[in-house]
Parts: C-alpha cells; sequence; structure tokens
C-alpha cells in the first residue's frame, strides 16, 4: 500500500551539486520511486515547477548563487505552483531549528538535515504522506475557506486522541485565528499552556489578545516569550506591531532592530524596519534596513518596487539625491511593464526632487504618478494612495493629501492595521492633519450608511438597500465590508425574486474584489456560496 | 563574512561529503558482488562517517551556546514517536554493527522537550554506546511526578567508576571539561559536557531544571545515560 503511495507520485530533487543530486536520486529508486526529476538551481526549479506538478519537492536549502531554498519555496506558494496536498521538503546541512522559526509565513511542509540515510528519508515520507491524507477534508474546506468546516473535521480527528494531537491543536487554533474565532482559539492555548509552557501557544495567546484589541496583555505575552527565547524572533514581529498598535513608534523600531539582529535574511522585516526608521526620523537607519531588504529581494519572488522606493527616500533623506534617482532609474529595468513600478518611480522622483529644492520638477513627477495609479489595479490604489498623499505633503500640496487620506480611510475603515499605517505615513510627513478625528467621523458615516443597508434588507425594502450599498461601493472599491454587503444584499433579493445575468456579474466583481484585497476573509465563503446556487431567470 | 558565515559554510561542505560518503557505503554494503572490503571494514567506516556528522553538529551547537544562540524550543512530544525517528536515524549503523536498537515505553508516554536538539543529542550517545556494547542497546522512557526520563542502555562493560563519581558530586557541566587532561577525544568528555549543558536548557518556569546522570546496571548489564527533563 505504502509502495504504491511512492510509485505513482513525482518527485523533483533540487540542489546544485550533482553528485548530491543522483545520491538523493539513488535512495529515491531503492524506495521503488521512479518519476524523478532532477533541478540544479532556483530558476530550474520553479521552471520545471510551473510546467510539471510534482508530489514531493526536495529541495536543498543552499543553492549557490542566485535563489536560496526558501526563496523557491517562497516563490512557488506564491505562484500556486504548489497544491495542498503537494510536498515540500526543505534539505539543510545546519541545524534546521533557526529557520522553522524564521520561515513562519512561508513554512516548508518538513525540515530534513543532511546527510540522511534511506531509512530516515522513508520515514519521514511515511509520515507526511499519512498526514496529508489524515488532512485531506481538512484541506479542502480550507481551500473553499469554509473555516467552520474545517474546524468541525480538526475536531473529529482530535476526537480520536491521535499521536499527532499536540500538531492537530496548534492547526486548529491558527484556523481559529484566520475565521477570527478568537474565544475558541483562546481555549486551546489554555489548555495547552497549563500543562507545560509552549512557545506557540503564548505567541497565539498574544495575537488573539491583540486582535480582540486587548493591547497591553497581548505585549506581556511577547515580552515574556523573548524573555524565555531571545531568538524568538515571531515574538519580536508581534510585539513591534502591538507597540506601533500603541502609538509607541521608537520602541517598535528597537524591537525590529533587535529582530534583525537575530534572523537578517527576512524581507518584510527589513521593510518595515526601514519604514519605521523613516517616520522616527532615523534615516541612517532606514537606509540600512532598505538596503539590506533590496539585496535580499534581489532574487525573490516577493520584490517590489516600494523597496526600492524606500531605499531611494532614505538616501535622499541623507542628502544622497544622486544615488537615490539613479536607484529610481533602476525600478523600470526591474519591473518591466508594471505600472506599479511606474508608480512608485514618479512619487520617489518627486520626493527627490522636493528634497533637492526643486518643487516644479517634484510636480510633474507627480502628474505622472496621477496617471500611473489609474493604470494600477482597484485593490493595490488604497495604499498607493498613502503613498501618494505622503509625497504631496512633502510638496506642501496639504489640500490633495487631505483629499486622498479620506478616500483611503473610507475604504479600509475597519482595518486597523492599515489605519496604523495610515497614522505612520502622516507623522513621517509630519502632516499636522487630525488623523485622530478623521478616522472617526469616516468610520462613523461608513458604519451608519453599511447599517442603513443591513436595517433596510432586514425590512424587505431590498432595492432601496441595493441602492445604497451599490452606491457605497462604486465611492468604495477597496471597502471589504460594504462590497460584501453589496453583494449580500443582491443575493438575498436574487434568491426571493429570480436572477439577472446582470445581478449576478455585479455580485461577482463586489466578490472578487474583497478576493483580491483579503484572500483569507472568512466572510467570503458564506457568499461565494450562496451565489453558487443561483442561476440567472430573467 | 563573519565567523558564523566561514563555519556554516564548512559544515555545508563537510556534511555534503559526508553524506556522498555515507550512501557510498551504503551502496557497497548492499552489493553482493562488492569485492572492495570486508563488510566489517565498511561497517566501521560507516560508523565513523557517523560520528563525525554528529561531532560536527554538537561543535555547531556548542558554537551557538557560547554566542547564547542556543535555546530549547520545548514541543509536545510522543514519545514511541520520537524514538522511532531517533532509531530510523541509526539503524543503518546498528545493523552494520550487529547490534539490536531498541526501544520500551508506554504507548501514551508524552513530554515536552526540544525535539532536534535531543535527537541530536541521542546520535552522539548511541554512537558512543555503539563502541562499548555488545549485542544490544536500549532506549526507554518513563515518568515521575515532576520529570521525564530518558534512559539509553548498553550491555557492555559500563562506565568506569571514576566517571560515575562526577555524579554523585553537585554538577557543574564546566567540570566535565577538566576533569580528565589527556589527548585521547575519547577522555575529554566533551559530549558529556553538551549533553549536560542541552538538558540545562530544558527548564520551566517554576524553577526546574534538565540535568543528566550516569549509572550502570540499570536494566541492561552495561552503562545507562539518563537524561532528567523537567
Amino acid at each position: 500500500m505504502a509502495d504504491e503511495e511512492y510509485l505513482n507520485k513525482k518527485y523533483l530533487i533540487v540542489d546544485d551539486f550533482s553528485d548530491v543530486r543522483s545520491a538523493i536520486r539513488s535512495i529515491l529508486r531503492s524506495l521503488e520511486v521512479t518519476q524523478v526529476d532532477q533541478a540544479r538551481d532556483g530558476n530550474d526549479a520553479i521552471a520545471q515547477m510551473s510546467s510539471r506538478h510534482y508530489d514531493v519537492v526536495l529541495c536543498d536549502y543552499n543553492l549557490g548563487p542566485g535563489k536560496d531554498g526558501q526563496q523557491v519555496l517562497e516563490e512557488a506558494r506564491h505562484n500556486l505552483l504548489l497544491g495542498v496536498d503537494s510536498i515540500f521538503i526543505m534539505i539543510t546541512a545546519e541545524n534546521t531549528r533557526d529557520m522553522v522559526m524564521s520561515a513562519v509565513e512561508y513554512a516548508p511542509d518538513s525540515y530534513l538535515s543532511k546527510p540522511f540515510t534511506k531509512d530516515i528519508l522513508k520515514r519521514r515520507l511515511d509520515k507526511l504522506f499519512e498526514r496529508k491524507a489524515d488532512l485531506r477534508k481538512v484541506n479542502k474546506a480550507m481551500m473553499a475557506k469554509d473555516y467552520n468546516a474545517a474546524i468541525a473535521e480538526l475536531d473529529n480527528l482530535l476526537a480520536k486522541n491521535p499521536k499527532n494531537l499536540p500538531d492537530l491543536l496548534k492547526l486548529k487554533s491558527e484556523v481559529c485565528l484566520t475565521a477570527t474565532r478568537y474565544d475558541d482559539a483562546m481555549v486551546i492555548f489554555e489548555q495547552v499552556l497549563t500543562e507545560h509552557e509552549t512557545s506557540w501557544a503564548r505567541l497565539g495567546m498574544g495575537k488573539a489578545l491583540y486582535w480582540k484589541r486587548n493591547h497591553a496583555q497581548a505585549m506581556e505575552m511577547f515580552k515574556q516569550l523573548i524573555v524565555n527565547d531571545p531568538n524568538f524572533v515571531a515574538a519580536y514581529d508581534w510585539l513591534a506591531k502591538t507597540q506601533a498598535e500603541l502609538k509607541q513608534f521608537e520602541e517598535a523600531e528597537q524591537t525590529l532592530h533587535a529582530a534583525v539582529k537575530v534572523s537578517p535574511r527576512a524581507l518584510k522585516r527589513q521593510q518595515q524596519l526601514g519604514d519605521l526608521a523613516l517616520s522616527n526620523g532615523h534615516p541612517e537607519q532606514a537606509e540600512t534596513a532598505f538596503t539590506k531588504a533590496v539585496t535580499l529581494a534581489k532574487h525573490s519572488a516577493l520584490n517590489h518596487p516600494s523597496l526600492f522606493a524606500g531605499l531611494a527616500r532614505s538616501k535622499s533623506s541623507n542628502s544622497k539625491h544622486i544615488e537615490a534617482l539613479k536607484i529610481i532609474g533602476e525600478m523600470t529595468k526591474v519591473f518591466p511593464g508594471q505600472p506599479e513600478a511606474v508608480f512608485y518611480k514618479a512619487t520617489a522622483t518627486a520626493a527627490v526632487k522636493q528634497n533637492q529644492g526643486d518643487t516644479v520638477a517634484a510636480m510633474d513627477a507627480m502628474q505622472s504618478a496621477e496617471k500611473a495609479i489609474v493604470q494600477c489595479g482597484e485593490t493595490a490604489r488604497s495604499r498607493l494612495g498613502l503613498e501618494m498623499a505622503k509625497t504631496y505633503v512633502q510638496i506642501g500640496e496639504q489640500e490633495k493629501a487631505t483629499l486622498l487620506l479620506q478616500h483611503a480611510i473610507a475604504n479600509n475603515h475597519d482595518d486597523e492595521e492599515f489605519l496604523m499605517e495610515l497614522v505612520q505615513v502622516c507623522r513621517e510627513a509630519n502632516f499636522e492633519y487630525d488623523t485622530e478625528t478623521a478616522i472617526r467621523e469616516i468610520q462613523q458615516r461608513v458604519v451608519k450608511t453599511n447599517n442603513t443597508g443591513v436595517y433596510l434588507i432586514k425590512q424587505g425594502k431590498f432595492d432601496e438597500a441595493i441602492k445604497l450599498l451599490n452606491e457605497a461601493a462604486e465611492e468604495m472599491p477597496g471597502n471589504k465590508t460594504i462590497n460584501l454587503n453589496a453583494a449580500k444584499a443582491m443575493i438575498i433579493r436574487m434568491e426571493k425574486q429570480g436572477a439577472s445575468m446582470d445581478d449576478i456579474l455585479t455580485v461577482r466583481r463586489y466578490v472578487d474584489r474583497v478576493q483580491a484585497l483579503a484572500p483569507q476573509d472568512w466572510r467570503l465563503h458564506e457568499v461565494t456560496s450562496r451565489l453558487k446556487t443561483i442561476t440567472p431567470t430573467i | 563574512m563573519d565567523f558564523s558565515d566561514i563555519l556554516a559554510s564548512s559544515i555545508h561542505d563537510i556534511k555534503n561529503s559526508l553524506g556522498s560518503i555515507l550512501n557510498t557505503l551504503d551502496a557497497l554494503i548492499n552489493n553482493p558482488d562488492n569485492q572492495l572490503a570486508d563488510s566489517q571494514q565498511v561497517s566501521l567506516l560507516q560508523h565513523e562517517t557517523q560520528r563525525a556528522n554528529s561531532t560536527l553538529i554538537q561543535l555547531l551547537n556548542l558554537y551557538k551556546l557560547g554566542n547564547a544562540q542556543l535555546t530549547a524550543r520545548v514541543t509536545k512530544q510522543h514519545l514511541g514517536d520520537f524514538f522511532e525517528d531517533v532509531i530510523a536515524d541509526n539503524q543503518a549503523l546498528c545493523r552494520a554493527l550487529a547490534l539490536d536498537l531498541t526501544y520500551v515505553c508506554d504507548v501514551q508516554t508524552t513530554g515536552y522537550f526540544d525535539a532536534d536538539l535531543i535527537h541530536g543529542l541521542l546520535n552522539s550517545a548511541i554512537g558512543n554506546a555503539g563502541r562499548y556494547a555488545r549485542t544490544t542497546i536500549q532506549l526507554s522512557a518513563a515518568k515521575t511526578s515532576e520529570y521525564l526520563v530518558i534512559r539509553l542502555e548498553d550491555d557492555g562493560v559500563g562506565f568506569p567508576e571514576s566517571l560515575l563519581q562526577w555524579f554523585t558530586l553537585e554538577q557543574h557541566p564546566e567540570q566535565f571539561m577538566v576533569s580528565t587532561g589527556g589527548s585521547d577525544p575519547a577522555r575529554t568528555h566533551l559530549g558529556l559536557y553538551f549533553a549536560a549543558r542541552v538538558a540545562e536548557l530544558h527548564h520551566t518556569p517554576d524553577g526546574r531544571k534538565g540535568y543528566i546522570q550516569l549509572r550502570n546496571n540499570y536494566s541492561l548489564p552495561g552503562g545507562c545515560f539518563e537524561l532528567w527533563l523537567p
């Protein structure tokens, strides 16, 4: 039975040494594996994974110049080259433990430290195949974003008290957090911590408290984790996030500074540190962080023009305008044909020109930015709007900035993290704009529109509700709650009164927007599954 | 380039070499037409290669200990499952040395420890026991109210009295290092020092700390290495 598992599966070995590749291949052959391909570096691996589906990828972390194993994994996950049933095993020479903790977002299914024998590989693969088979129903529910069903499946598995109970509990707590079922997650964390101090449960408890807006207690959790284990980088990331939420920006920067010392290879962390350092008025530290970020991103699928823009802005703040302009010049070469690169190039140019005292050239650049932003996707515009507002403040165009900020708040009225970013942007630009009041007023307005819409639906006044919510969705295309409720209102009307193709397409457009903005949003499942049952009748 | 990068990159190279030696040896052992060496010699090579690998991991971890970069990441472990992993890692070696490597523990036994660190530590200990055992090496686990005890026993001649005496005194891992002078690497007790430090890394908020213990004639006639983890 197990042998058949090996026989029918496709394997890819990624290593820069041909001797190592053939050694692994002969181990696989001895396990009766017949379908084995090989890749000699990261690009080769990605090319092969793009053209063929692999069930198992065995990838060395150290691949010589170019992408490393982690970047191969990131790109594969990012471009959906690995199915939910695929297995990615990272082979490392060093102790694997440091990587486990630093690769939180893109973790492989397993680590294998070399040299490994046939016995070890077989045992590892058997376990992973078994685990994937156990979780088949859970993964299916996760794919459909039906988190409640996934949790129910996990409860079924947990009821059997299996050997991998701790893993399943951890997985369940993660799903609960994604589904915003914080109290259910807390029950798990408390249960685990009562038995023994365990860092994933302590971290999870901090996250749940953070999302429940209990920031002071969350902070205690993260601080305690760092005391227990000064190398636990995820705790630093969350501590910094919590400190920023409490407007302790200096402390947040120090926390991230400590984190990059422990684990310097994480791209996102370096970018966050750069952004914080810039807004805290530490351009030298910002330049160091962005320089690292740009270097790390070179072979990464997560490379983005905003990194170059950040580096150019910090260089310019350090009066290195010529170097800054040179970096800006690289952007469209590194990201050919990408409207976002054109946009960031324009805003960064404006910032540098303004720093050089050339406001006319800065305004010129902003005109290109205005043109470029229209070419960018609807869903990227909130973040780009912030970048633009920041630059307008620098140039002294306060009114333009204010309009952009109001628009950004309306589109993200219930997204705490985004609003915090917005507050930071105003700080960075030294903008005397009362963000607190603006956020409160706009939030009230959006919530009122939303509640009125929901009330009208309950009253059965579908046409009125839909008119109101549709207008709001057109005004705030980036607002997930408004788009979801507009979709819901139309679905209810279609369920009761029949559906036209036009209405179905409009709903699909709202759903697609939310999907693009927040693919994990727990509210999507209900809307998409109800939409599926509707067929055009008119 | 700092020293940790140099160390990491050297270890990567050495491990690639060790891996290819091990795999070639494996192929030699499994090839019935092999005329090159008698199986005893090949086994010895295999044994020493694995020891070199364990020592290399230990070296890296000692370096991290020195820089306060080594912490125990404790998770709940299923002991039976964990022992099976350890045995899979050492099976080829024990087969080659004609030793029986087994484990005894209740199916329900669980414990809290850093599986990677303890696994590495047991690899070294098994490599060491393999030099003294006559027929059997046995892993076992038991629980007291405050500790999990992992035992590694062999049926050899047991630890020398001088070494056992160190464990009747208050333990200070550094003492293992100075306890014997000589140049014989087997007698520097670096492995014991490392094991004691790794055990110490396991501690609980109420102040309980892990430690190691040596004894003879526990359930097998030879040496018994004990890891006490809170």
